[in-house]
């Protein structure tokens, strides 16, 4: 027989709701789907260009390309990000009261703190081996199709950045489950919150430029490009989105190029002829990476005080 | 608060809007009682249990279990409390031994001490060999079961059963009642809700009613019908209408008379049985009794009387 005053570590119980979370998440199938998207995306990925050269007429040879994972971490930002977050949170408290295995739960010598905890630290650690596995493919699959590649050493800096990204919008559906209780009202309100940033970023960009407010929006924020504003409806140089969700590029590049400025360019249309384009600011890519790793840690840790708070305030009226 | 009262309340309140649905219940659980809480359904019963096990904050008023005030997230409450929710409902993607195993990791207890209490209890609740079994593909009388087994996994000084025979056929009902009687007999408390008077009769020694959020009694099971003195009557069948014997019985003081044909009902207003002086007082008269039958004075009729009919609905 167990002993009647048996105490349990905190730790102990933290573990045990972190297998509960994590067997949760395997056996609802929901982070089987993540991964299978994951891996299709990036076969697509990797597989696009010689599919390309081999079906082009006349047949092409594959280049070799030393920048194909660098380019394709890169690349993964907007609703990628968007879509891996939301499906890894958008029920991991709402289910639990839309099924009603809310209430055994709360009603065990745990706190509603440490319950919310193993739940963000589940969340958390599931991004990271979803975006681990991705990144991991296409290290190994680029390596193998497209040769060495240059700063592989940046890979984990990479997995952080997407992972951290990802966790913005995991947040914002998070929260809002919290507060509604319901699953598909917390997807929804997030798609809806994602539609009205990009919209909204999209007329600020139209009617300013990359105005400084974007800086501090989760999402795409400002575009900064490497070329001059005044030459740039001539082309050149590189544009990079500097938002939550490029958190991934400008960590890489803050340690690549710490020193290269970014601009951000403001643009103002006039009725005839060309847009005049003035540099509404300009920063290096250590600057603007701090800032966005700031942003997002600011939001993930907003967004989960305000469910923390809902979640501990929750009152389980039906069951 | 005196150590032996496993449960205490203090004008416990639960507001919801504008509707009351507890008010101002002031209840005493003692230690080692089986204690039924009972009541219609919609009297309030889940809502004051919810406040006991931390889902529900009261509006107003206090309450304690096991000598500790419950006021907010309270996990060291908890952890003396084995608590089974009506129609639990457990996540569907783990088996039964999984579930006990990690809610058995929740209260601290060793992996030695889980590998001996859960087939234990699954042995106790009757999944012997579906332990391994997913819940989703359980039965909603195995899901019951599993609920009386998780609320026991930790051994705990205080078991709360929130009508767990809900929904089961009445096999399922017996057995559940019989599990019941089990926890009991190793000196558990148990604080058990049920909306079906024949459950509380056979399971608990004492019984607090609950109606619209009231609290109408509270007492053993035996002092409830002394106590409301309700609809007891001795109902008298002669072989033909007697003049006499209607005068006879209206003498005893111990009774109002009514007379029907060759029926006479006598509304008892005493405790005592008075059969013998009635068939005396009956014969006396010249009257031959083909049959005579005591009515009311259980628990329906107390209940009845404590909560109305309506409250039967």
């Amino acid at each position: 027989m167990p002993t009647k005053k048996n105490r349990a570590g905190t730790l102990a119980a933290f573990i045990a709701l972190l297998y509960y979370e994590f067997l949760w998440n395997i056996r609802k199938k929901k982070i089987i789907a993540i991964f299978i998207i994951i891996f299709a995306i990036a076969t697509v990925q990797l597989a696009f260009t010689p599919i390309a050269d081999a079906v082009a007429n006349p047949p092409q040879t594959l280049q070799a390309n030393s920048t194909f994972v660098f380019g394709g971490i890169e690349a993964l930002t907007g609703i990628f990000l968007f879509l891996v977050g939301v499906a890894t949170t958008m029920n991991t408290v709402s289910g639990e009261f839309e099924s009603g295995t809310i209430v055994p739960l709360l009603t065990k010598p745990v706190s509603k703190t440490l319950v919310f905890a193993a739940k963000i630290v589940a969340s958390v650690i599931t991004l990271l081996a979803a975006y681990s596995f991705l990144v991991g493919y296409i290290t190994i699959g680029g390596t193998l199709i497209y040769g060495p590649q240059d700063n592989l050493n940046l890979v984990p800096l990479g997995i952080l950045g997407l992972t951290i990204g990802s966790m913005v919008w995991a947040s914002v559906a998070l929260t809002l489950g919290t507060l509604s209780k319901n699953s598909v009202l917390a997807a929804l309100g997030s798609f809806g919150f994602y539609i009205g940033l990009l919209i909204g970023g999209t007329l600020i960009a139209a009617q300013l430029g990359a105005s400084t407010v974007l800086f501090y929006a989760p999402g795409m924020g400002a575009t900064g490009t490497t070329a001059a504003c005044a030459g740039l409806e001539r082309g050149g140089g590189q544009t990079f989105s500097t938002g939550t969700d490029g958190l991934a590029s400008m960590l890489m590049r803050w340690v690549l190029n710490p020193g290269q400025v970014l601009n951000f360019c403001g643009f103002q249309f006039r009725a005839s002829g060309n847009p005049t384009t003035t540099l509404l600011a300009s920063d290096t890519f250590a600057n603007v990476a701090f800032r966005d790793l700031w942003v997002s840690l600011v939001y993930v840790a907003g967004l989960l005080l305000l469910s923390w708070f809902a979640f501990r305030r929750s009152q389980i009226v039906e069951s | 608060m005196p150590e032996d009262r496993a449960i205490e309340t203090h004008d416990l309140s639960k507001k919801y809007g504008d509707r009351l649905a507890v008010d101002r219940l002031n209840l005493t659980v003692a230690s080692k009682q089986v204690h039924g809480f009972l009541g219609p359904n919609g009297a309030g019963k889940s809502t004051t249990i919810k406040m006991m096990v931390g889902l529900l904050r009261p509006t107003t008023g206090s309450l304690s279990i096991l000598g500790r005030g419950v006021s907010g997230d309270n996990p060291k409450v908890r952890r003396e409390i084995g608590y089974m929710p009506e129609l639990p409902r457990f996540p569907k993607h783990l088996s039964g031994e999984e579930l006990l195993d990690i809610y058995g990791r929740m209260y601290g207890m060793s992996k030695t001490e889980r590998r001996g209490r859960i087939p234990e209890l699954i042995k106790m609740v009757g999944l012997d060999g579906r332990g391994k079994d997913r819940i989703g593909k359980y039965s909603k009388g195995m899901q019951q079961r599993i609920g009386i087994a998780q609320a026991l996994i930790s051994d705990p000084e205080l078991v709360i059963l929130d009508e767990p025979s809900i929904g089961l056929d009445p096999v399922g009902m017996v057995e559940v009642r019989n599990m019941v009687k089990d926890i009991v007999k190793s000196g558990t408390t148990v604080f058990f809700s049920s909306h079906l008077l024949a459950e509380v009769q056979q399971v608990c020694d004492h019984v607090t009613v609950i109606h619209l959020g009231v609290m109408r009694y509270s007492g053993t099971l035996e002092d409830i019908s002394s106590k409301v003195m309700a609809r007891r009557r001795l109902v008298i069948e002669l072989e033909k209408p007697v003049d006499g014997v209607l005068a006879a019985l209206k003498t005893m003081k111990f009774a109002t008379v009514e007379a029907n044909m060759n029926t006479y009902t006598l509304h008892l207003n005493t405790r005592e049985d008075v059969r013998a002086e009635v068939s005396r007082a009956v014969t006396g008269a010249g009257g031959v009794i083909l049959r005579m039958q005591e009515e009311g004075g259980g628990l329906e009729d107390a209940f009845l009387s404590l909560v109305g009919k309506e409250g039967m609905a």
